[in-house]
């Protein structure tokens, strides 16, 4: 199967191939949950030439500790992240748009006035991308070959729709699998209900909103739900196992992976 | 569980509330979203919406003063307060020196055969804010809420549930019980019937009213005009018949010009409530002449601050950018479940300010009350994305939530501090986390101690199902820790260097992008002017002969007696014809004709303008307003006509009179004219 594509070398002009570097933030919840995304990821751009690189000492962006106002405690955790990428070169992939939005958006607001931190946050925001966003805008490949067998339906995680404004891309990626119907979640705009500290918090309200977005899946009859952050990834299909439902929530990078 | 989860769960088991949240989000959206189709620019004008109310916000103090001397100049009553005890002062001040100025009373009366001093209010949410009302009513003042949602919920003696659609959590069922128990009429389900019985009492409260009182959506700094806007006309008939009118608003609510008034005024109702502009438009700058129904108005002009300067000088300054649209009430699921009586402060108050806007500035402006209120919510962007001014809300609520709220009084150890309103165990544990995600040799060690921890837990299953008071639990169960973090597998797999493959299919130019949308061909502006007003239940009559063609419309109506605006029609004609002619209000006539000033082809409205005969009443009071229209004087839009309204008294009409106060269901006709007919010549 490799073979099938193995191509890219010849492909001549492209200047990318074969030179590029990429720093992986793989996050907190690939790392510890989801680890075949973090291996569909770099399998994926590996396939396109390019080479990834885990700085082992990451963590955690620290996302969870600002939004719940804990600002001290998410700068330090955004320091040490910051730290960890300063000691590498490239851009910067995540599977993740809420964390993409976290570095992008949060950690200019939480160093804001710091004359010392503030650049070298606003750096690492500026090589920062999410993984679809990487592929379609900056390496310009909407399709990689990857063919899926039946229906599929998405639901855009808030931080990747609103947060970075990252639609079009996972969207035309989905499109060019082969074999795979792509059909529309109802109200697929919908927040999930996790929401972070939000879902423990207001469990009340997370339910509620988990609850409807599960209607709107069971409406698609689609059997596989694609996300592209897996914060939305663990609440759905935590409430699908919870309630007996045979669906499954996929990341992004495991369907494009599917060959 | 604390008091306001406890209240979150009965909205959210609260059926019929539910349902009509639900409606009120879907109705709400789709009208949202297609009242901006028509305005295709319409990402730039809310650049520019966000830019004017910086600017506005930034130079507060410099466009106050340019609108107060404006005001003074006008001969407004300029009034400033710098809390609600003041304000309260104030109004209680003016009912105080007007009481014996009744239009029902004189001095010499017998002081206890008076009936208490009537306020007739129309919608505003700053007095909702100081709690105007319950002020009021403990001075023996008779309130009457005239707005049809404000006024059922006055009923009910319940607040407001939403800042647009005050009523929106009942259902029909329940306001014809009420008003079949407050009214005593027999129970109806009918809402044409319930909206022309709330009609009936309350015009005779406009009537009689002493004093009128309104809230305030824009004042214009540039020209000291009060822009107030509804859809039923109560916001007319409060500032037009009362001989005291009342205008209380924000020290935030400030444009610079009437160019900017424009650009707002084009996306606060269609964020609102789906309209291209609302059915009355009014621009106030004097108080009213005289008329027969009272002598020379006085208008008084309340400016309150009430915490916003303390919002202005803190990192929440971009919450006074805000226009009261509500839009980000509608986009939010938060609100969607809760309704507007579930935001609860730690006393139980209900906060003035639902939804997202309400959770940033109810704190500051109320106090540490309502700190907690920004804890609810996923910061999933769906209000910022809904603002027609662009305000960052999700980044707001971790403001409020990071402790950089203002507060009226000094914390308490609750509110004190980073991660305001959030539970202390949520806050122990995020900290703790801190610790472990800054130490990466912690981070591998708790990786591994979680996933031997979780497997024991679950060893046959990737999930577990944790108790309902762990948060989680409640609705989805835990996946277990994966036994080898990626990290781990990264290490032991041999990293293929090989470029291994790729689709060789690249697709740079083919990116998918929206079609740019055709711009319509534009008919020209009457047709446009017509499709308009028709669309929104107004007639249009194409005529040669206006006069002729009045009377003609006249004798089928059976009307024998106009109050007419001078030098309008043919009044000779009409007197041959046998019509009676007024040119002073009459609450009796049932028709009234007017000039327009001019036309709007975008949104179908006329621009009605104080002067010789009343035109405002004549446009006000009768069940059917005649508007003669020449066809050259329709402009594109109203950003046109506001050369022609400079110092006037105006209004933009824009169809008849109409509410959706009662399940969201459009009803025709509520406090102003039932028809609106404009004579096109
Ligand atoms: S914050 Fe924005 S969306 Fe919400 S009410 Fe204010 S102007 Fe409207």
């Amino acid at each position: 199967m490799y073979g099938l594509i193995s191509m890219v070398g010849c492909v001549s002009g492209l200047k990318w191939t074969h030179m590029t570097t990429v720093q992986l933030f793989v996050t907190c919840l690939v790392d510890s949950f989801f680890p075949q995304t973090g291996e569909a990821v770099v399998d994926i751009l590996s396939r396109l030439g390019i080479s990834v690189n885990f700085p082992p000492d990451q963590t955690c962006c620290g996302q969870p500790q600002f939004n719940a106002g804990l600002r001290k405690d998410a700068r330090a955790v955004a320091e040490h992240t910051i730290r960890v990428f300063e000691k590498t070169t490239g851009d910067i992939i995540t599977p993740s748009g809420s964390c993409a939005h976290h570095f992008r958006h949060n950690y200019p607001e939480l160093f804001e006035g710091d004359s010392a931190w503030l650049p070298r946050a606003k750096s690492l925001a500026s090589r920062t991308y999410e993984f679809t966003e990487y592929l379609v805008d900056k390496l310009n490949v909407t399709d990689l070959g990857a063919t899926w067998d039946g229906l599929l339906t998405y639901h855009p995680s808030c931080h990747t729709l609103r947060g970075i404004n990252v639609d079009r891309q996972p969207r035309a990626l989905l499109q060019n699998i082969k074999g795979a119907t792509l059909v529309d979640l109802p109200h697929a705009e919908e927040c999930c209900g996790f929401g972070g500290v939000m879902s423990i918090e207001h469990p009340e309200l997370s339910a509620e909103w988990l609850k409807r977005k599960i209607s709107n899946l069971e409406a698609t009859n689609s059997p596989t739900l694609v996300v592209t952050d897996a914060g939305c990834l663990m609440h759905i299909a935590g409430g699908l196992h919870r309630n007996n439902k045979s669906q499954r929530v996929m990341h992004i990078a495991e369907i494009l992976h599917n060959t | 569980m604390t008091t306001f989860r406890s209240r979150i769960l009965e909205s959210i088991n609260n059926e019929s509330l539910q349902t009509a949240l639900d409606n009120n989000t879907e109705r709400r959206l789709k009208g949202r979203a297609v009242a901006f189709e028509s305005i295709p620019d319409w990402r730039e004008r809310i650049k520019r919406a966000h830019a004017v109310r910086a600017d506005v916000i930034e130079h507060l103090d410099e466009y106050l003063a340019k609108f107060i001397a404006k005001n003074e100049e006008n001969g407004v009553i300029v009034h400033r307060a710098k809390d609600a005890a003041e304000a309260i002062q104030i109004v209680l001040k003016i009912t105080d020196s007007n009481r014996f100025a009744s239009r029902r009373w004189s001095e010499t009366d017998d002081r206890s055969r008076r009936t208490p001093l009537l306020i007739a209010k129309s919608k505003s949410m700053v007095s909702e804010e100081i709690s105007l009302n319950h002020a009021l009513e403990k001075e023996g003042i008779n309130v009457v809420e005239t707005a049809l949602g404000e006024y059922i919920v006055q009923l009910r003696h319940e607040r407001p549930s939403h800042i647009i659609t005050p009523a929106a959590h009942l259902k029909k069922e329940q306001v014809a019980e009420l008003f079949r128990e407050k009214l005593g009429i027999p129970y109806t389900t009918d809402i044409p019937t319930l909206t022309a019985t709330a009609r009936k009492i309350l015009r005779e409260v406009f009537l009689t009213a002493d004093i009128g009182l309104s809230g305030v959506n824009f004042g214009v700094a540039e020209t000291g005009a009060v822009c107030i806007i509804t859809n039923e006309g109560n916001g007319r008939m409060v500032a037009t018949l009362p001989p005291v009118h009342i205008a209380l608003m924000g020290m935030e609510r400030i444009v610079p010009n009437l160019n900017d008034l424009a650009l707002m005024l084009s996306l606060l109702p269609r964020s609102a409530t789906g309209q291209k502009l609302t059915v009355y438009t009014q621009l106030l700058h004097t108080p009213l002449p005289s008329t027969t129904l009272r002598k020379n108005q006085t208008r008084h002009l309340i400016i309150l601050d009430n915490g916003r300067s303390r919002l202005r000088n803190s990192p929440l300054k971009e919450s006074l950018y805000c226009i009261r649209c509500g839009a980000c009430l509608n986009a939010c699921p938060v609100f969607r479940e809760l309704g507007g009586h579930a935001y609860i402060g730690s006393d139980l108050s209900i906060a003035p300010y639902p939804g997202p806007i309400g959770s940033v500035i109810s704190p500051g402006l109320l106090g540490e009350n309502y700190v907690h209120l920004a804890q609810a919510s996923s910061l999933c962007g769906a209000c910022k994305d809904a603002c027609p001014v662009d305000i960052d809300l999700p980044k707001l609520l971790t403001r409020v939530r990071a402790g950089q709220s203002p507060h009226p009084q000094p914390l308490s150890q609750r509110a004190r501090g980073e991660g305001a309103g959030l539970s202390p165990l949520t806050k122990f544990f995020l900290r703790m986390y801190t610790r472990v995600a800054t130490h990466p040799g912690l981070f591998v060690a708790s990786q591994k101690f979680a996933a031997l921890g979780t497997f024991l837990f679950a060893p046959f299953s990737q999930w577990i199902r944790l108790p309902a008071f762990t948060g989680w639990g409640y609705s989805k169960d835990f996946p277990r820790f994966a036994g080898k973090p990626f990290r781990e597998r990264r290490k032991s797999k041999k990293v293929d260097k090989e470029t291994g493959r790729q689709s060789g299919r690249f697709e740079g130019g083919q990116v998918e992008t929206l079609a740019d949308k055709k711009t319509e061909d534009f008919a020209d502006s009457a047709s446009r002017f017509i499709n308009e007003l028709t669309a929104l239940n107004g007639h249009v009559h194409q005529t040669h002969n206006a006069t002729k063609d009045i009377v003609e419309f006249l004798k089928q109506r059976g009307v024998s007696k106009i109050h007419l605006e001078p030098n309008t029609l043919d009044e000779n004609l009409l007197r041959e014809a046998n019509i009676e002619i007024a040119n002073a209000p009459d609450p009796q006539i049932i028709v009234g004709a007017t000039k327009a000033i001019c036309g709007l082809a975008d949104t179908g409205s006329v621009l009605i303008a104080d002067g010789e005969g009343s035109p405002l009443e004549a446009s006000l009071l009768p069940e059917i307003h005649i508007a003669v229209l020449k066809s050259s004087d329709i402009l594109p839009s109203l950003k046109d006509a506001m050369a022609l309204v400079k110092g006037r008294n105006v209004v933009f009409i824009t169809g008849p009179s109409r509410t959706a106060d009662i399940e969201m269901t459009l009803t025709i006709g509520v406090h102003g004219p039932k028809e609106i007919h404009v004579f096109l010549t």
